[in-house]
């Protein structure tokens, strides 16, 4: 870790700036994306208009030929013609995707590649940010209103109107963040594979997100859908882990469901017959937890927009519920506060059609000085009210836990 | 040509491309965007799985009266309790709840296209059932789960109706492919 944040020049003078920037892990270190030419807030108008510029036909690769940004929960909703009922909202932006200038390539070296010949002068003013908690977290739910939740959900289950269905819990503070220290120092324990940092003028999201929901090259299309946590101890390894799923009634039927509705996912835009399981039910391990993970695949239909697969797989199955629709109008009806990007995904599409986008989860949105932590876990038929409520507050705890 | 109509399940794609491999023209809309000058064209109606009753789709009901007898239909989860609430079965909550459960199911009836006593695993995502006894004209109850005995497939040789409670389309389902492929060609 410390080779990230070891002394850059450059990279000292993007942190110390106002300059908005955005991080994301990749394999064996992390790319950082800044000097943006265009910031595009995508909304329910302009979405379809914003996905035609990824359908042009592009030769030349640049390596910079890309959008980077966010869809909140709400337009991937709207995507599949789904309307929110009136919400408590923030008004906090939908979806915004930048157009990057120049990328840092955080490896063994540093490598930046910049549209800008003079991108080193490119900062502005400095200024010193500081953490600073203003009021303590507090909860959205408590547990007696948790369990009338879980309860109404649960008569759904034996209804037969969904099969899962996920609670969303919310953590929220006033706060003054400096995103990008917070971020440097959640990666020191939790550096999983899909975390991002966005930093702009006027808010921030830090996330350790472990869930990859679309992987595009190509042809080739690749998620790896997560149903199962186990939180580490002393006693456990990895086979254990292992063991434990496997003989977990429960999290084999939650992972079940979510690995044939994925598949079903990636039927929509895949060839018939390419889409297989590449490696089916195994084990992530994390800092504090383990994940129990299958990798699916398959092969791209030909002339597959990226409109049809961001709505073919948007929002994400597994940390919805199933089966999608229903559920998704359940919750609507349920929840009383904007989920924002909860649940949405953040990644990139480049000018040729690939892409790769996570799923957005264990993430801090500060906005307004208001820090906010959203977690959900699931409801099946036999899960327990306290058991699910008592997961939300640790999947919620390590994020807490850096405002110390 | 093979018309699925689609309770907006998210399994539905996975029939689709199940069925992909036996026919190599394949309709799929959801039940309630239905186009009838293709459905009338079609060799084979598949009614999908799906949330809630089939009390709850009265459109796919309408479908399954007016095709009976002229089509081959067949059902999958929902589908299945479709037909069988059309034929006047009672389709009721059960007290223990199948999702994502894989569970050992055998041939029961020696009317069956597939072997009596033939054993193997399937994938069950219902939350419902069909309350029995049952009794239609031509119809039999051909599979049952191993333990609790509930019914799994039903077949109607001679009006060529068949369905399924538990998912040929899941990865929990052993040899699914050849149960529609038998299906299709019986």
């Amino acid at each position: 870790m410390k080779r990230f944040m070891k002394k850059n020049y450059y990279l000292e003078k993007l942190y110390n700036s106002k300059k908005p920037f955005i991080a994301y892990k990749v394999n064996g270190g992390y790319d950082l994306f800044t000097d943006f030419s265009d910031k595009k807030y995508v909304n329910k108008k302009n979405i379809l208009n914003f996905f035609n510029k990824f359908n042009k036909k592009n030769k030349k690769k640049k390596i910079l030929d890309l959008y980077i940004g966010f869809f909140g929960y709400e337009i991937l909703c709207n995507l599949n013609n789904i309307k929110i009922p009136k919400q408590k909202n923030i008004n906090f932006p939908k979806s915004i995707f930048y157009k990057p200038e120049t990328k840092i390539e955080i490896r063994k070296n540093i490598i930046i590649r910049s549209t800008h010949k003079n991108y080193n002068n490119l900062f502005g003013k400095s200024s010193f940010n500081t953490n600073k908690i203003l009021t303590p977290f507090k909860i959205n739910i408590d547990l007696n209103k948790y369990k009338k939740i879980f309860n109404k959900f649960s008569k759904k289950i034996k209804e037969g109107k969904t099969y899962q269905i996920k609670i969303c819990t919310k953590y929220k503070n006033k706060s003054l963040i400096d995103p990008v220290t917070l971020f440097w120092k959640l990666m020191k324990t939790n550096a999983a594979p899909e975390s991002f940092m966005i930093r702009d003028r006027n808010f921030s999201i830090v996330s350790c997100s472990p869930e990859t929901l679309i992987e595009k090259k190509g042809q080739k299309i690749i998620t790896k859908p997560i149903a199962g946590t186990l939180r580490k101890t002393q006693k456990t390894n990895i086979r254990k882990a292992l063991f434990y799923f496997k003989n977990n009634i429960k999290e084999t039927k939650e992972h079940n469901m979510i690995v044939d509705m994925e598949r079903s996912d990636l039927s929509k835009v895949c060839i018939p017959g390419t889409v297989r399981l590449s490696q089916k039910k195994y084990v992530e391990e994390y800092k504090h937890l383990y994940h129990y993970v299958t990798k699916i695949e398959g092969k791209i239909k030909k002339n597959t927009k990226v409109r049809d697969i961001i709505i073919a797989m948007m929002p994400g199955g597994s940390v919805i519920g199933c089966p999608k629709i229903s559920t998704l109008n359940l919750l609507n009806l349920q929840e009383k506060e904007s989920r924002n990007i909860f649940t949405g995904s953040f990644g990139f599409i480049k000018f040729n059609g690939d892409m790769r986008f996570n799923i957005i989860i264990r993430a801090i949105l500060n906005y307004k000085n208001i820090s906010e932590i959203a977690v959900a876990s699931g409801v099946v038929i036999d899960s327990n009210a306290k058991n699910e409520f008592n997961e939300n507050y640790i999947k919620a705890k390590s994020l807490i836990d850096l405002y110390q | 040509m093979i018309y699925i109509i689609d309770h907006k399940d998210s399994f539905t794609h996975n029939i689709v491309h199940q069925f992909s491999l036996f026919d190599k023209e394949i309709e799929c809309e959801d039940f309630n965007k239905v186009n009838y000058a293709k459905l009338n064209k079609a060799d084979v109606i598949v009614f999908s799985p799906g949330p809630g009753a089939p009390k709850d789709y009265p459109v796919s009901s309408k479908i399954y009266k007016k095709y009976k007898c002229k089509k081959k239909i067949i059902g999958i989860c929902l589908g299945f309790q479709q037909i069988l609430f059309n034929e006047n079965g009672k389709i009721v909550k059960q007290n223990k709840i199948y999702h994502g459960f894989q569970s050992l199911i055998s041939v029961t009836n020696k009317k069956s296209l597939f072997s009596k006593h033939k054993t193997f695993k399937v994938g069950r995502y219902h939350s419902l059932k069909l309350q029995e006894p049952f009794y239609a004209k031509n119809f039999e109850v051909t599979m049952r789960c191993k333990i609790s005995k509930v019914a799994m497939a039903i077949e109607n040789k001679i009006d060529q109706i068949y369905g399924f409670q538990f998912h040929p389309e899941s990865f929990l389902t052993e040899n699914g492919n050849l149960l529609i492929k038998k299906i299709l060609s019986a």
